[in-house]
Formats: C-alpha cells, sequence, structure tokens
C-alpha cells in the first residue's frame, strides 16, 4: 500500500534532517512560532468546549451562577421526547447526506469526466447554488415553495396533477424532507467538483487497461473510478456524517424545527433550550453529545484506517 | 533546505505582532469617551435610529454633565448579546430585557441594581402606572424601569369591513358570525400564522386566553392558585382547535405553518384577511402594508379583543412590557446610568413625540389627550388613553410567564394544530413546566386583576 511508502518516505525524511533542526533552540523557535496559533485554539476553541462540558454538569441558566447537578442532565436527555426526536431527525439527516448528495455528485462528476465540450460551463453551473449565501437561498425556496404564490400554486394552475394544495415547508410529513432537497440543491454541486478533481488524478493507464480487460463502463467506474477516489470519497464520507450533526442554517432559517418539532435537529433544540427557554446547562449537555458523536465518527474512522490501512 | 531566521528580523516579526495586536484590540473596543455610559440601542428603521440619537442620545448629552454613547445592535440579536455579556460580565452599563421575565433573572444574580433610591429621587414609583411599578419589582424591590409597552387589539380594514357591513365583534357570537360570514365569502377570517417566527403563536394565545379564560382566572394560574388544566383553558384551547379545523385562523391548519406576520397584514390590506389579532407595534407598519399594495393607509383600524366566552368581559387589553432596562451592577457610573433612564421615561413630550413621529410604543405612564403632539396618529392616540383608562387589563405570555413555560406555550401549541396532541395534554405539559418555574422564583408576580 501506497501508505506505507509514504509512512517509510517520512521517516526516512525525518532522519535525514540536520541535526541542528532538533537543537533546542530550534525547537524553541518553533514553539514561538506555534505559541499564538496555540492560545488562539485554546481561548477560541479549547476554552469554550471544556467550559461546555464543565456547564453540562451544572444548572445554569445562561446568566447566573451555575449549580452542580450532577448527570441530571445527561439523565434527562434520554428521557426527553425533544431530544430523541432532534437525534432521530439528525440521524435521517445523515443518511439522506450520504446517500442522495453522493450519489448525484458521484455520478455528475463521473458524467462530466467523460466529456471534454462545456465542461467548464457545467462545472460553473453546478457550483453557483454554492456560493450562493445560505438566507438568500432559503428566501428564495421558500418563496418556490410557497403553497400561495409560488411554484405549486403556478403548476396546479397548468393542471398538473397532485401538486394542488402541496405545502413542503408547512406540512410536518414533508418539512424535513423539502429542507433536505433545499440543502441539496446547494449542496451537491459542491460534491461534483471534489469528485471530479480526485476523478481527474486517477491514473489513466488504469482505465486503459482496464478497456483492454474488457470492462465496461460499470465495472470501470467500480474497480478504476471509486478505489481511486476512495481517499475523497471516505473524507467526504466522515465530513458528511459530521456536518449532519451540526446542520443548523437552512433548518433555522425555514422552520426553526417547526412544524410541531417535525423538523427539529439537535442544533435548533440546543439553541432554543439554551436561548429561549434558558436552560444552557441542559442545553450543554446536548452539545457534548453532539461533540461526542463527531468525535465516535471520527474515533471509528481512525480504527477503520488503522486496520484497513487505507490511504488517506 | 534550512533558514536560519536572524535575530533582528525575529523582533521584527514579534514587534510587529505585538502592534498588529494592539490595533485589533484597539478596533475591537467601542471607542468613545471612556468616562460616558454605555447603552446598547436596536431599532426597525434607520430612521428611528436617528429620530432616538437626536432626541434621546444627543440631548441627554447636551442637558446633563453626564454622557452616553450608544452601540447599534440587530433589533433581532439584542437580547441574546446582552445575555451573553451580562453572563460574561461585559455587559454595558444600561442592560435590556425584552420584558420582566429576563429582568428578574439578572437581578437574582445580582448583575443589576437595586433602584430604589433613584427610584425615589426621580419619582418613577409615582410616575408609571401601577401594574408596570410592580413588574418591576423583585421581593419588593425595584431592579428594572419599564420603558415601553403595549397590548393586543383585533385589527381590521375599514373598508372591507364597510363593504361587508361589519362591525368589530365584542362578542363570541358575533366573532363567530363574522368568521362564518368571512369564510363564505373566501376571505381568510382571522390572520394567523408562524412562518420565520414561531413565536408569533404565542400572540393569538394571548389574545385567545385573554379573551376566553379571563384576567382573573389567568390571576389565578399565575398565582398557582388555579392550574393549566383547569377546564376553562382546556376549552379555550378546544375552541381553537375547532376553528383552525374550519380554516378560521390562518386559513386552517395546512396553512398555518407557512403564513407569516407580513402575509396577514397584506392580506388585510388587500381584503384577503378579515381581522387579525395582533401587538400594539404594528402600529407603525400597517399603514405601509395598506399603501405598498395600493390601498388606503387610513383605512387599517382596530379595536379591543372581543369576549370570547360569557365570563369575560368584553375588550380585554393584554399588557405586554416591549422593554425594560437595568442599571449594570459592574457600571462604573450608575447616576449617569439612572439619570438616562429618567431621561428615557421621565419626560412625557419626548416620550410621546417619539411615539408620533416613529410609532414607538412609550413608557406605561398615564398621559393626558392634551398630552399628545399634534400629529399623532388618532388610532394610536386612542390605545394610550384607554388602557390607563380601562379596568379590563390581561396578562401577555411574553410579559408574564417564566421562560420554558413561555417556549412550551408555542412549541407545544404546534401540536395541537397537528393533531399530535389533546388540548388537555398541552395544559398538562403547560402546568407541570409553569408549577416547577414558579417555585424556582423566576415567573413575574402579576398585578391584581382591577
Amino acid at each position: 500500500m501506497s501508505v506505507n511508502t509514504h509512512d517509510a518516505e517520512g521517516r526516512a525524511r525525518a532522519r535525514a534532517l540536520p541535526r541542528a533542526s532538533r537543537t533546542p533552540r530550534r525547537r524553541t523557535a518553533g514553539l514561538l512560532f506555534l505559541a499564538p496559533l496555540l492560545v488562539v485554539n485554546v481561548l477560541v476553541i479549547a476554552g469554550p468546549a471544556l467550559s461546555s462540558v464543565a456547564y453540562s454538569f451544572t444548572d445554569w441558566d445562561g446568566i447566573n451562577t451555575p449549580g452542580f447537578v450532577g448527570w441530571d442532565n445527561y439523565a434527562a436527555l434520554w428521557g426527553d421526547e425533544a431530544f430523541l426526536n432532534a437525534l432521530r431527525h439528525n440521524l435521517v439527516w445523515t443518511l439522506f447526506f450520504l446517500t442522495v448528495p453522493m450519489g448525484m455528485g458521484l455520478l455528475g462528476a463521473y458524467l462530466l469526466s467523460r466529456i471534454r465540450r462545456g465542461r467548464t460551463l457545467f462545472r460553473v453551473i453546478f457550483f453557483v447554488p454554492y456560493v450562493m449565501a445560505t438566507v438568500v437561498s432559503a428566501a428564495v425556496w421558500r418563496q418556490v415553495l410557497s403553497p400561495t404564490a409560488g411554484l405549486i400554486p403556478a403548476l396546479d394552475a397548468f393542471g398538473v396533477p397532485w401538486v394542488g394544495g402541496l405545502n413542503p415547508l408547512g406540512d410536518p410529513d414533508l418539512a424535513l424532507g423539502a429542507i433536505a432537497m433545499i440543502n441539496n440543491w446547494q449542496w451537491w454541486g459542491f460534491l461534483v467538483m471534489l469528485f471530479l478533481t480526485a476523478m481527474q488524478s486517477v491514473n489513466p493507464s488504469l482505465y486503459e487497461a482496464a478497456r483492454l480487460d474488457g470492462a465496461g463502463r460499470w465495472r470501470e467506474f467500480w474497480h478504476v473510478t471509486l478505489p481511486g477516489i476512495r481517499p475523497t470519497l471516505v473524507f467526504l464520507f466522515l465530513m458528511t456524517i459530521i456536518w449532519s450533526f451540526l446542520v443548523f442554517d437552512y433548518v433555522y432559517i425555514l422552520t426553526q424545527g417547526g412544524p410541531a418539532g417535525s423538523t427539529d435537529m439537535l442544533s435548533t433544540l440546543l439553541y432554543r433550550t439554551a436561548f429561549s427557554e434558558g436552560r444552557a446547562g441542559h442545553a450543554s449537555a446536548v452539545g457534548v453529545v453532539m461533540a461526542l458523536i463527531s468525535a465516535l465518527t471520527i474515533a471509528g474512522y481512525l480504527v477503520l484506517r488503522r486496520r484497513l490501512r487505507w490511504d488517506v | 533546505m534550512t533558514y536560519h531566521l536572524p535575530r533582528r528580523d525575529m523582533f521584527k516579526i514579534a514587534g510587529g505582532a505585538f502592534a498588529g495586536a494592539t490595533l485589533l484590540s484597539a478596533c475591537g473596543g467601542s471607542g468613545g469617551d471612556p468616562s460616558s455610559i454605555e447603552y446598547w440601542g436596536a431599532f426597525p428603521t434607520p430612521e428611528t435610529e436617528e429620530y432616538f440619537r437626536a432626541n434621546f442620545i444627543d440631548s441627554f448629552n447636551s442637558s446633563t454633565p453626564h454622557s452616553v454613547r450608544m452601540s447599534t445592535k440587530q433589533l433581532t440579536d439584542l437580547a441574546s448579546l446582552t445575555d451573553t455579556a451580562v453572563s460574561s460580565g461585559n455587559a454595558p452599563d444600561i442592560i435590556y430585557s425584552p420584558g420582566p421575565t429576563t429582568s428578574i433573572s439578572y437581578a437574582q444574580g445580582l448583575k443589576t441594581l437595586e433602584l430604589d433610591d433613584y427610584a425615589t429621587e426621580y419619582g418613577w414609583d409615582e410616575r408609571l402606572l401601577p401594574w408596570a411599578a410592580q413588574l418591576s419589582r423583585v421581593e419588593d424591590r425595584m431592579y428594572s424601569v419599564p420603558t415601553s409597552y403595549g397590548s393586543l387589539v383585533l385589527y381590521y380594514n375599514r373598508a372591507v369591513f364597510e363593504e361587508n357591513g361589519w362591525t368589530p365583534p365584542t362578542t363570541r357570537a358575533e366573532f363567530e358570525e363574522l368568521c362564518e360570514d368571512a369564510d363564505s365569502k373566501g376571505l381568510i377570517p382571522v390572520g394567523a400564522g408562524n412562518s420565520g417566527y414561531p413565536a408569533q403563536s404565542e400572540w393569538y394565545l394571548t389574545c385567545l386566553l385573554n379573551a376566553a379564560v379571563g384576567p382573573n382566572r389567568l390571576y389565578d394560574i399565575l398565582t398557582g392558585a388555579r392550574d393549566w388544566t383547569d377546564d376553562s383553558v382546556v376549552e379555550a384551547m378546544e375552541m381553537m382547535k375547532e376553528q383552525l379545523d374550519k380554516g378560521w385562523w390562518g386559513g386552517g391548519a395546512d396553512r398555518y405553518f407557512t403564513n407569516t406576520d407580513p402575509d396577514m397584514c397584506t392580506g388585510l390590506a388587500t381584503g384577503d384577511v378579515a381581522m387579525y389579532m395582533s401587538g400594539t407595534w404594528s402600529f407603525s407598519s400597517m399603514g405601509t402594508f395598506f399603501a405598498d399594495s395600493g390601498n388606503d393607509p387610513e383605512d387599517w383600524d382596530w379595536a379591543p379583543l372581543p369576549s370570547l366566552s360569557d365570563d369575560v368581559e368584553p375588550g380585554v387589553y393584554p399588557l405586554a412590557i416591549g422593554t425594560a432596562l437595568s442599571i449594570s451592577s459592574g457600571s462604573k457610573d450608575p447616576d449617569a446610568a439612572a439619570a438616562f433612564l429618567d431621561h428615557l421615561v421621565g419626560d412625557t413630550g419626548r416620550s410621546l413625540g417619539y411615539l408620533a413621529e416613529q410609532g414607538e410604543n412609550p413608557p406605561p405612564v398615564a398621559y393626558e389627550s392634551s398630552d399628545f403632539p399634534e400629529g399623532t396618529d388618532p388610532r394610536v392616540q386612542r390605545l394610550y388613553e384607554e388602557i390607563p383608562a380601562s379596568t379590563n387589563l390581561g396578562y401577555a405570555s411574553w410579559t408574564f410567564l417564566p421562560p420554558e413555560t413561555n417556549t412550551a406555550l408555542y412549541t407545544e401549541f404546534d401540536k395541537i394544530i397537528t393533531g399530535d396532541i389533546e388540548p388537555a395534554e398541552y395544559t398538562e405539559v403547560l402546568n407541570s413546566m409553569f408549577l416547577q418555574e414558579l417555585g424556582s422564583g423566576a415567573s413575574p408576580t402579576p398585578f391584581t386583576p382591577q
């Protein structure tokens, strides 16, 4: 595996470094350069993160002196229907974004990699939604999906069946799917770009060899393209899981977790619990659970990487 | 290849970094005279901000030995920004609260100063309406000064009402008759919806609870003498559910979650919505909705809420504090901060000028007809003359309910609309939360019904 080669090369390079580079003076200079970043990291990331963990064991209301309550906030989460409801929605969201946008991104990138003329135009078209501000695209989609003034009544007027009375953002059964589709509209073009870049780095001789062996398009994709872009694929799977548990913007702008909690996510629940209900300690526990899910995802990935010796 | 950075260059880099950091930290400060007190303001329009700056900030700085500097924030962020600043010990001298619930929390945490001496010095207790003075107190000590108040009323379009031969309803029978007629004519009888702002439901719920349960029973509930599970509350919620299912509120459950407040105001102007129960904060913008849709801005009007129960007197005014201000316990100059608070509430002409020019709600003070400046919209003036004269005063949820109960009031209400829970279950959820918060002292003390 190339990972071993890289590691071996890295170790060889490290051994080859001049002894002077490892002297205490050099180390001090290095630490001095690192110090501002470390300070910023401690102040901006580690400090608040640790204080969130500490607050999750308190009854803090966000303003007054907190009192220690032990594991009460965590114990309360497992019986909290609002928390379980939000967690379910995050899991559905994760499943959706691991499949639909990934599939669309792979397909789009593969098709783009097969063409020469118009490729740049398509890249721009696919990428434009990604650079739009979330607030803008959410406002546009809210209008488009309006049951009174948007695309739906227009289609209904044209006699399109099934759309009459449809209210994607106002129907508890449709709202989560509607927001996921809107988010996907912005997201999948970005995946196309990433996958396309990865596909272009696959050695063309592998495709030639596959064709000589009689492989069709599907086998070429399955046995050459996918293994060739595995680092990108694995990285995006990992990040999709993490991002799916942090999703907030579209949900907050479009429904704020409604109607009737049908689009509530852990992040919107956390925000409401902390800022509307004044239960910052409980909200911190929700935040810690979200962080733990991300940590477990990364840990799982690291284990897989070590066991399967993935080159990522 | 390695590169050894000369020591002189390292000093240069370090010096540059220090200078940059100093510059950045200087940019991060609020600037201005460090001896002046700090106030955070938020405004609906740049014109309102300009008016406030000229008539409240600049006039204070030029007419008193003190100095105040205003930092403008986004209206939607002011409360959460203040919370964060207060909890981190970096609050401005004047602390904003969107009502007494938050100011109680600040007072209990000793984040704000007791104001009794200043209240005596400036006569705030005598000046403020009794119910507002009472709400400013925590354990019988004054901790905040309410600087704006309003109510909820029933908005209607005079032209549409004349055309249909309607008059503003005062009883449940009249209300239901008008709703049926409007519905049969293709209008949404009562504007409602919560898209973009889920807490909007509490406007309608406040109207419902005051009009159908009534101030007397609500007082009992708010003091813990009666439960939220009381029959009157359950019946009120059942009535609203029934009317929602008929499509009377916002066009029905399927439309409720996509209707916005601007949609409903525009609908009122265009004649698509017959009535709209909302806050008096819409006084300043209702005319714009009428003008923007090509209608006469003079056509909007309001009436007090109808009674939706035989046991409730028609015309109840639910009272709501929009802004309550306190003095930070970390303020270096509390005397200047108190003087500024008095500048905001102590001059009737200045307060009513702000109301007349910008439509901003005034402090809860008794006003005479002669106090209102020429040019005050008579529809606005009528409200602030009628409320002090009325004995039928009620309770707005966001002013009189503790935070967790108030949030549940509108988030759980969504589930009634969708049919996920029954009204009786809804009241049980509210009851358990409220009793817990009442016990912890987080609930404001309601005024006694008059």
